[in-house]
């Protein structure tokens, strides 16, 4: 489903520019969650940027390609409408447009850009209230400015709400866990599980591993440098936690 | 002739070709001493220009080389009237409803009315100099004696037209209360709308103002509110500008604790050139102004605020009074101009003011387009509720006419 192969991407400009991922293959099929794990500056969250397309950051060579078609040609807009979700480290807050708002723009946008046809507002609003109470956001909250005098632990909820509100293809999770205490860790988790499908495939960015109790991944890939250094199953996230990167690291080197 | 267009002439300093215009036109009304006065406080400036520091970055001289009829018709239509009553003025004449709200009526003064301040209102002094028509409306006088809830609407618009000058004079009685909702469409080449607002004590107005004019016109808008004991003044308006054009609102707390609310968002394309000019005197202790002004400028476009609070030593005590400006330059060659001021004599008040301006944020842009929201279709949510804050205070009934009118512009100008 999610192909990458040699991926080599920079940040900044010109004489500025510095390599931050460096030949980064891995590949996720549908229907599975794979996790990356990986030191401060490994390149995980600059991962994310390139793969939704973000001004700034710029692929100097290899491929991304979901579902077979290059996501590197396209603009973000396109990346998202072809299915691919960003739920974002640092949400940013839009003031003057509520939640609803947003999502509903969001959700249509994304349908005029497949061809599709507009959600029904009683559609719309159900589904809404289906899956706020799922993730313990009231309707008050979803009527507020997106993310405008949010908690932390909110503005995560309230990525996982859009990313279920949004069913895409592909979903990009980047420190999800950040800033949330245990219980909303576990919302979090419960909503990121009840999207896991046959045709749906994911790709969670962890610094710790306590998100991996959570959210189980089929795989794990351990990022340095820029690259993939190494791949495993669960079973690797509970070295990473005992023995540390450097362990670990250590044995890949 | 009554009068004599060369003794008329003298009074300016080298009248250039509008002026001359507006002289002859001036010597087709009959003589009065209000009249003159006005047309003396005119003379002493002339058309207002940028060698005026109240004027530097608005030249209604420059802009106005000749009184010219415009190329267009007016621009779009009046904010929605449904059933309501409008006062509408051409430069045919004025229309009046005929049927008005308990508590609301008009009074129509062929004389011209004397005017407080105007050496300080250039335009406005030349408004009511020329807003008379020989045997016809000088001064609209809308007196309301009760609180009001039925909106008046006021419309000024022309076709093709050269000049539309028009002068109102409202007057709020203790505890009435109206919400007067103001349309100034163009479609003249010069265009001069003057409204004195008085209000007694317990007076309540909200006034709600749209703004839209061609790109070869001339538009002035010019109040001078005064606000007795615990009145209440709400003021929001949203305009497009023109070849040049300035909503001025010179406003007065004559009586303590009152309210004045005077927020305005504009929106200029290229070409388009607007300026929202206000001068608050806080003549009176325990007051309390809150001003919002948001704008959107794009590549060619001319943003102006010059906003100025005036709080004396011996009366204006207890003052409170914010003044926020912020503006959104959309693309390189957008311009704003902005003179926030603040002038305190008094020492226990309450005085703060803000200034902004910058690009759109691109972290909220990928956001949005992460979601799956093109690039212009962001920009343009973002600039809606940019602006929003500056309109939540308009007259219910039409506000969201000004939003859709702001979505409709932005859809345009993507």
């Amino acid at each position: 489903m999610l192909k990458l192969e040699n991926l080599s991407a920079t940040v900044g400009e010109d004489d500025e520019a510095k390599t931050i991922i460096d030949g980064l293959s891995l590949g996720v099929p549908a229907g599975e969650v794979h996790a990356i794990m990986g030191p401060n500056g490994a390149g995980k969250s600059t991962l994310s940027y390139v793969l939704t397309g973000r001004d700034g950051y710029e692929v100097t060579g290899g491929d991304a390609t979901l579902d077979g078609d290059d996501l590197l040609d396209m603009d973000p807009e396109d990346r998202a409408a072809k299915g691919l979700f960003l739920s974002f480290q640092y949400p940013v807050e839009i003031p003057g447009v509520p939640v609803m708002t947003f999502v509903r723009t969001a959700m249509n946008a994304q349908r005029k850009l497949r061809g599709e046809e507009e959600i029904s507002a009683p559609d719309f609003i159900k589904k809404s209230r289906e899956i706020g109470k799922q993730l313990n956001l009231t309707s008050e909250m979803l009527k507020r400015p997106l993310n405008v005098g949010f908690s932390g632990g909110e503005k995560k909820r309230l990525e996982i709400f859009q990313m279920m509100m949004l069913e895409p293809r592909f979903a990009i999770l980047d420190e999800t866990d950040s800033g949330l205490d245990i219980d909303a860790l576990r919302t979090v988790a419960d909503g990121v599980n009840a999207l896991r499908s046959p045709e749906r495939g994911m790709l969670v960015i962890t610094h710790y591993q306590r998100l991996l109790d959570h959210i189980k991944p089929d795989k794990l890939h351990v990022l340095a440098n820029g690259k993939v250094i190494k791949t495993g199953g669960p079973e690797l996230a509970l070295r990473l936690e005992e023995e540390g990167y450097d362990g670990v690291l250590g044995e890949a080197a | 002739m009554a009068l004599s267009i060369d003794a008329l002439k003298d009074k300016f300093k080298n009248p250039d070709a509008a002026e001359l215009e507006l002289i002859a036109r001036y010597a087709m009304l009959p003589e009065n001493p209000q009249r003159e006065r006005a047309f003396d406080a005119f003379a002493e400036t002339g058309l207002p220009h940028r060698r005026m520091e109240a004027w530097k970055w608005t030249d209604f001289r420059a802009a106005l080389k000749q009184v010219e009829a415009s190329r267009h018709d007016a621009e779009g239509a009046p904010l929605p009237t449904l059933d309501h009553p409008v006062i509408e003025f051409t430069p045919n004449g004025v229309t009046l409803p005929g049927v008005l709200p308990y508590g609301i009526k008009l009074h129509q003064r062929e004389d011209a009315q004397a005017l407080g301040g105007a050496e300080d209102v250039p335009l406005g002094a030349m408004t009511a100099a020329l807003a008379g028509r020989v045997g016809g409306l000088d001064t609209l006088i809308i007196e309301v004696n009760e609180p009001t809830d039925t909106p008046l609407h006021i419309v000024t618009r022309g076709d093709k037209d050269e000049t539309n000058f028009a002068r109102v004079a409202l007057i709020v009685r203790p505890g009435a209360s109206i919400d007067l909702i103001e349309s100034h469409l163009g479609g003249t080449g010069f265009s001069s709308f003057l409204i004195e607002i008085g209000m007694q004590d317990g007076g309540s107005v909200r006034r709600t103002i749209l703004q839209r004019g061609g790109q070869d016109e001339a538009q002035a808008i010019t109040a001078i509110v005064t606000l007795g004991e615990k009145s209440e003044y709400t003021q929001t308006a949203l305009a497009f500008g023109a070849k040049v054009a300035r909503l001025e609102t010179r406003l007065t707390h004559q009586e303590s604790g009152s309210l004045a609310t005077l927020n305005g968002a504009y929106l200029a394309a290229k070409g388009y050139h607007i300026d929202f000019t206000s001068h608050v005197r806080h003549g009176a202790p325990s007051s309390v102004t809150r001003q919002v002004t948001k704008g959107a400028v794009l590549d060619g476009g001319k943003g102006v605020f010059q906003g100025k609070f005036f709080v004396p030593r011996t009366v204006g005590q207890h003052t409170d009074a914010d003044m926020q400006h912020q503006a959104l330059l959309l693309e390189d060659g957008a311009e704003v101009f902005a003179k926030p001021e603040l002038e305190i004599y008094a020492d226990d008040v309450e005085c703060a003011h803000g200034n902004t301006s910058g690009a759109l944020d691109p972290n909220q842009l990928f956001y949005m387009r992460q979601r799956g929201i093109p690039e212009a279709q962001a920009r343009a949510l973002l600039t809606e509720a940019f602006v929003a804050e500056a309109l939540e205070e308009a007259s219910e009934s039409v506000r969201e006419a000004l939003r859709e009118i702001t979505q409709d512009w932005l859809l345009q100008v993507r």
